[in-house]
């Protein structure tokens, strides 16, 4: 197995990262776990300072630190090959194609749904705390569906997890139902109610 | 001046589907050649990228801001390039050597005239997928380790690693290469 890495992976060996002996970066197998970060300028001054005081005496790191610098100048130096004329017009063609066979991309269900929240609330339609409550719940479930690979996400249940979610009650919200029309969760919504039970919404 | 990409995508899922080509336009290079040096044939480069850019419009309803939308893109293409890479090596054999000597004589190793250069270039082609990806993100899209992470799936200690590990081979390789000059 390959040696260790600055950034957290163990070293053969018992040394981690950071480690520093005797109060200094001493030992050329310690200082050559840094030279990659040494490079990229990711070393802290401390560390960056007692790397480069180990390089101005030690010929086998500095080469060492050489090689890392040549073989990455090279590889970023690495062409790639100009496509011929008319390969980006092609390009872009085929892509306008293939989209054009697909189905409109549309917000998640729970983005939508949010987004409808959020008007709502500004127009002053849902109360407040209930609006923030769904906004609340629906971020949750957006930050977790985020971490899922981009591909077609299933069907929203958002609203099977928001028992005190409710529209229905106030009659201004049913009338803009429309707005909800082709969202899928409308089937399992439920009507928002205020969180205090006994009150009931406003009628602006 | 150049629309922020998350007004351009909300343009797109609010209808305006032709808006989506603003983006194509402002990352298809930068697609083609992450494309590119993850297979080094420009055929199955632009394959690839151009089903990147369908992948992501399917998928733009799901995309929420939270990491920059290059970030997003190059997760779905070097998913591509990854799957990609996969069902080459399960190729018959003798179709993977017929693969490495168009590989030996495409245009890449055309253009480089220094031997040097060449060794590095066949260096990069013999690593492991996940080390080739990390090092082309990191060289190439200038991408941090935690955003590289992000792109692969992968933990940052991971994505430190699979450097760590990449960047020592290409050492090793040129080290090799003055030796025995």
């Amino acid at each position: 197995m390959g040696e260790g890495v600055s950034g957290g992976a163990t070293e053969q060996g018992n040394r981690g990262e950071g480690e520093i002996l005797g109060g200094s970066v001493s030992g050329c197998e310690v200082v050559r776990q840094r030279l990659i970060a040494h490079h990229e300028g990711e070393l802290a001054t401390e560390e960056r300072l007692q790397v480069e005081a180990h390089l101005a005496t030690c010929e086998d790191c500095t080469r060492e630190a050489g090689l890392i610098r040549d073989a990455l100048g090279r590889v970023l130096a690495l062409p790639v090959p100009e496509p011929p004329a008319g390969f980006w017009e092609d390009f872009g063609a085929t892509v306008r194609r293939r989209i054009a066979a697909e189905h409109p991309p549309r917000p998640a269900p729970w983005a939508r749904v949010a987004a409808w929240l959020s008007q709502a609330l500004r127009q002053r339609r849902i109360p407040a705390l209930a609006a923030a409550t769904a906004l609340g719940l629906l971020l949750v479930i957006g930050l977790v569906r985020t971490h899922r690979a981009p591909r077609d996400l299933p069907p929203v249940e958002a609203l099977m997890i928001s028992e005190d979610l409710a529209i229905g009650q106030n009659l201004e919200v049913l009338e803009n139902l429309d707005v909800l029309e082709d969202v899928e969760v409308l089937e399992r919504l439920d009507l928002l109610r205020h969180l205090d039970r006994g009150r009931r919404p406003r009628l602006s | 001046m150049r629309q922020p990409d998350l007004e351009v995508i909300e343009r797109v899922l609010a209808g305006e589907t032709a808006a989506f080509e603003l983006l194509v336009r402002q990352y298809q290079q930068e697609i083609y050649r992450l494309a590119y040096r993850m297979t080094r044939n420009a055929e199955d480069a632009k394959d690839l990228a151009q089903e990147a850019f369908v992948a992501a419009y399917r998928s733009l309803g799901s995309f929420r801001g939270q990491s920059r939308f290059s970030t997003w893109l190059y997760r779905i293409a070097m998913n591509l390039c990854l799957n990609h890479l996969k069902s080459a090596t399960r190729q018959d054999p003798s179709e993977v050597d017929g693969t490495l000597a168009d590989l030996r004589a495409d245009s890449l190793t055309a253009l480089l005239t220094d031997e040097r250069d060449r060794a590095l270039a066949e260096a990069i082609e013999a690593l492991p997928p996940q080390q080739k990806a990390t090092l082309t993100l990191r060289v190439h899209q200038g991408l941090s380790h935690k955003e590289i992470a992000e792109v692969l799936d992968c933990s940052e200690g991971t994505a430190k690693a699979n450097y760590f590990h990449a960047v020592r081979a290409l050492q090793r390789r040129l080290q090799a290469f003055r030796e025995a000059e």
